[in-house]
């Protein structure tokens, strides 16, 4: 029991992880809370689940169109609803995104109806045990392909020149630019990638719960913000393990504590961070 | 038709308290909070069950509420004292999350089904039954708000408040207790919408859940944002605005959020300040970086 | 090599520059010094383009720079030290390092530059993996300053390459800026410490409040009873030189 609730929270938390890092990322390099992540998340579902649905497009062409098209949605979001409005104080962006948030919940509303939509695809999954763990072979697909995207976004920030400049901007903007880096253009590049994480969380959470509608994103959202909280806004070690320990400690909370109050534990881990620990478990950075 | 508009002017009288609350955290002390809603839910589960459970009247129940909200204040604004802008946008936010579960999962607070039959007002022997009688009521609390506001704003406090939200590191060089001040405000402001929450419990007559959630707190942070921070006629205008769009927009039905959202954008792109806010935090600009 | 001609610049409502020109010719060094709130950062800072200008010219090499974002203006051949050093302090000193050659094309070339500011300054391989922050203020500096030359300036800027730091150290910064003069790198210093900058300085320019009020050879301004009294403290001790 107690290990089907660990695998369970590992799971959902390495999806929060993923929503958490788009979050963390914008955060560091923007300074602003982007509300409106949890329906990039939904839309990047929503594509995977009409491709496959059409019956006519392959798996993981459709996982990879799901990604750029919440990837790009992303860009589009941050040129419209948050480049206009840079210097304002900081409440008005918040609000902008909650705007275009509600905006794009509705516009999904719209299109595609409020029900539930049964994943398109059927796997067949079956039990399998890794190191004496039991677990199902999708759990361990969603473990894997998640561990995969982060440990590639850490490649990328490490090693490579863009992902250093990203980090650069996060940091000093003013010096950044002064090393001849395009700020603007490292802002439309994060918003590419951390959307491109949530719309391969949204497609992952699609297929685990077997349900794609249009306010799935809301819950997840604001979990995964809790989780960047968690490890330390703008940190991105900090977002994975913000996310993991989430979904861990609701899993758990809601197996032996209470499962109506199951949302409420990452708020009250959240807070309890917050007034205790600030800067999270691994420490802030950028803003 | 008549009945409509007097029902809309209510709910925009009560949302003004809202909005002139949120504002004195929000535009006058600087700091933030994403959970407002919690405290008008805490104020009108409060008076309901004052008036429901202890048959107490009206003006006990109200005052009750403001006492336990301005309570709820009090105990949220203490410990998030030091907390910077964005982790203190957090701690609101799940603060108001929590509470909203814990209305909807309480027995005392008849979970999501909430509360009914609660009393209307009765003073002077009057019930405050009828629509038109509430609306005096209503206007009345805004006006003593008003005025207790714009007395507070231009005062020596207002203007302490106001160097606080500017520039806090030097507010308390030059002296002023920044931790007071922030707490009694939290605590005025909390007893405020308390003070709606209760005016709109005894209208109503029955609550839930429903009304006290989050999507209400962003709901009172765009009002306040949207009409101005920090301007006390802005709240007014920003209250009334985010209550008559939302009725004005039921006729496009399908497209009403689509469109609701959209505007929020598209206002705050046109007037970042707000729509009768000041300019630029002219002291922020000043700040390299 | 750079021009500036009654530039005025600001910050929101406030005015800082009313009007300040000045020029700077391949291979000298020019400093701009004076009292706090002169408005020596600002001009530096007009000049790579973080700060917009309001009124008049600036040009570098007959292009004019008044409409350019800083990275542009990198590329074309101007860099500053900011004041403050301002490193990127969880990054490593390498990537730092690597980050100022941002703009260039040539990866080869700038491999090369790198491996040869090592060279000549062996902290920056020992500490390569270190984050920038847990450097001393006065490597911090050398880090700052040979990250700037890792884009390849023509004209190199500095703010107050010397602040904070104790005077031993910030000896040895201005040994490596002598070193740079001797190569012929041109340099635009501004100092809040005239006596050090106007020993290394071909030419100076006194700012105060905002615009020029003195300019003329470091020699001439050291021997400015003016600048003696206001700036060099008559009868100050030379601590270091």
């Amino acid at each position: 029991m107690f290990w089907a609730q660990l695998i369970n929270g590992l799971t959902t938390g390495s999806v929060y992880a993923l929503i958490a890092l788009g979050y963390t990322m914008i955060y560091g390099i923007l300074g602003l809370i982007n509300f409106a992540q949890g329906e990039i998340y939904m839309g990047g579902a929503f594509v995977a689940v009409l491709l496959l649905a059409t019956g006519k497009v392959p798996f993981l062409l459709a996982f990879a169109a799901g990604m750029v098209t919440a990837a790009l949605l992303g860009v589009a979001l941050e040129r419209v609803a948050f480049r206009p409005l840079r210097g304002s104080h900081p409440l008005v962006p918040l609000i902008s995104a909650i705007g275009a948030s509600i905006f794009l919940q509705s516009l999904a509303l719209l299109l595609f109806g409020p029900n539930d939509r049964p994943f398109p695809v059927q796997f067949s999954f079956q039990a399998i045990t890794v190191a004496g763990v039991p677990l199902s072979s999708l759990q361990g697909a969603i473990l894997g392909a998640a561990l995969g995207l982060m440990a590639l976004l850490f490649a990328f920030v490490r090693y490579t020149r863009y992902g250093k400049a990203i980090v650069a901007c996060a940091l000093d903007r003013d010096t950044a630019r002064l090393m001849g880096i395009n700020v603007d253009r490292m802002v439309s590049l994060t918003f590419f990638i951390g959307s491109a994480l949530s719309g391969a969380a949204g497609i992952m959470m699609a297929i685990y719960y077997n349900a794609t509608y249009p306010r799935m994103g809301l819950l997840p959202g604001l979990k995964a913000f809790a989780a960047a909280i968690l490890g330390g806004v703008g940190n991105i070690p900090g977002a994975i393990l913000g996310g993991l320990v989430l979904g861990v400690a609701e899993s758990l909370g809601a197996a032996y504590i209470s499962s109506g109050f199951k949302d409420a534990i990452a708020f009250a881990i959240l807070i309890l961070v917050l007034l205790l620990r600030p800067q999270g478990l691994l420490g802030g950075r950028g803003h | 038709m008549s009945a409509y508009l007097l029902h809309l002017a209510v709910m925009a009288g009560i949302y003004i308290l809202l909005a002139l609350s949120l504002n004195l955290i929000v535009g006058y002390a600087g700091q933030v909070s994403l959970g407002h809603a919690a405290f008008y839910g805490i104020g009108a589960y409060a008076s309901a069950l004052t008036a429901l459970n202890w048959h107490l009247p009206f003006p006990v129940a109200a005052l009750a509420a403001m006492l336990v909200t301005g309570a709820c204040g009090l105990g949220l604004g203490l410990p998030t004292l030091r907390l910077k802008e964005d982790y203190l946008a957090i701690v609101t936010l799940g603060f108001g999350v929590i509470v909203d579960l814990v209305f909807l999962n309480l027995a005392v607070t008849g979970g999501p089904d909430g509360l009914v039959g609660i009393p209307p007002p009765v003073l002077l022997g009057l019930s405050f039954r009828a629509r038109g009688l509430y609306l005096l009521l209503v206007a009345g609390a805004v006006l003593l708000a008003l005025g207790f506001t714009h007395r507070l704003v231009n005062s020596y406090h207002g203007r302490a408040l106001r160097a606080i939200r500017d520039h806090e590191t030097t507010a308390q060089v030059m002296g002023i207790n920044t931790s007071a001040y922030k707490i009694v405000i939290f605590t005025l402001a909390a007893a405020m919408a308390g003070l709606a929450g209760s005016l709109y419990a005894h209208y109503i007559t029955f609550i839930n859940p429903e009304s006290f959630g989050l999507h209400t707190s962003i709901l009172l942070v765009c009002m306040v944002v949207l009409g101005g921070m920090g301007s006390l006629p802005g709240s007014v205008v920003g209250a009334v605005i985010l209550t008559a769009v939302p009725e004005l927009l039921r006729q496009t039905h399908a497209l009403q959020d689509l469109i609701y959202g959209a505007l929020l954008v598209g206002l705050l792109i046109w007037r970042p300040e707000g729509l009768l806010g000041r300019g630029k935090l002219s002291l922020k600009f000043l700040q390299r970086e | 090599m750079l021009t500036l001609k009654s530039v005025q610049a600001g910050y929101g409502r406030l005015p800082v520059l009313k009007g300040v020109s000045l020029h700077v010719r391949e291979g000298e060094v020019v400093t701009l010094i004076g009292g706090n709130g002169a408005g020596k950062t600002t001009t530096l800072r007009t000049i790579s383009g973080l700060l917009p200008v309001r009124k008049g010219e600036v040009q570098f090499d007959g292009q004019a720079l008044h409409r350019l974002p800083p990275e542009r203006i990198v590329a074309l051949g101007l860099a500053l030290v900011p004041e403050g050093r301002r490193v990127f302090a969880t990054l490593s000193v390498t990537a730092n390092l690597e980050l100022g050659a941002f703009h260039r094309p040539d990866k080869r070339q700038v491999r090369r530059d790198l491996e040869g500011l090592r060279e000549r300054f062996p902290l920056l391989r020992e500490r390569g993996h270190q984050p920038a922050g847990t450097l001393s203020g006065g490597e911090q500096q050398i880090l700052a300053i040979c990250r700037a030359l890792m884009a390849q300036p023509r004209l190199l800027m500095l703010d107050e390459p010397s602040m904070g730091l104790a005077p031993r150290v910030a000896a040895q910064v201005y040994g490596i800026l002598r070193e740079l003069k001797a190569g012929g790198t041109t340099l635009l210093l501004v100092e809040q410490n005239a006596r050090a900058a106007l020993k290394l300085a071909d030419r100076g320019y006194v700012l105060e409040t905002g615009r020029v009020i003195l300019d003329g050879s470091a020699s001439d301004l050291r021997e400015d009873p003016e600048v003696q009294r206001a700036y060099l403290g008559k009868g100050y001790q030379e601590v270091w030189e």
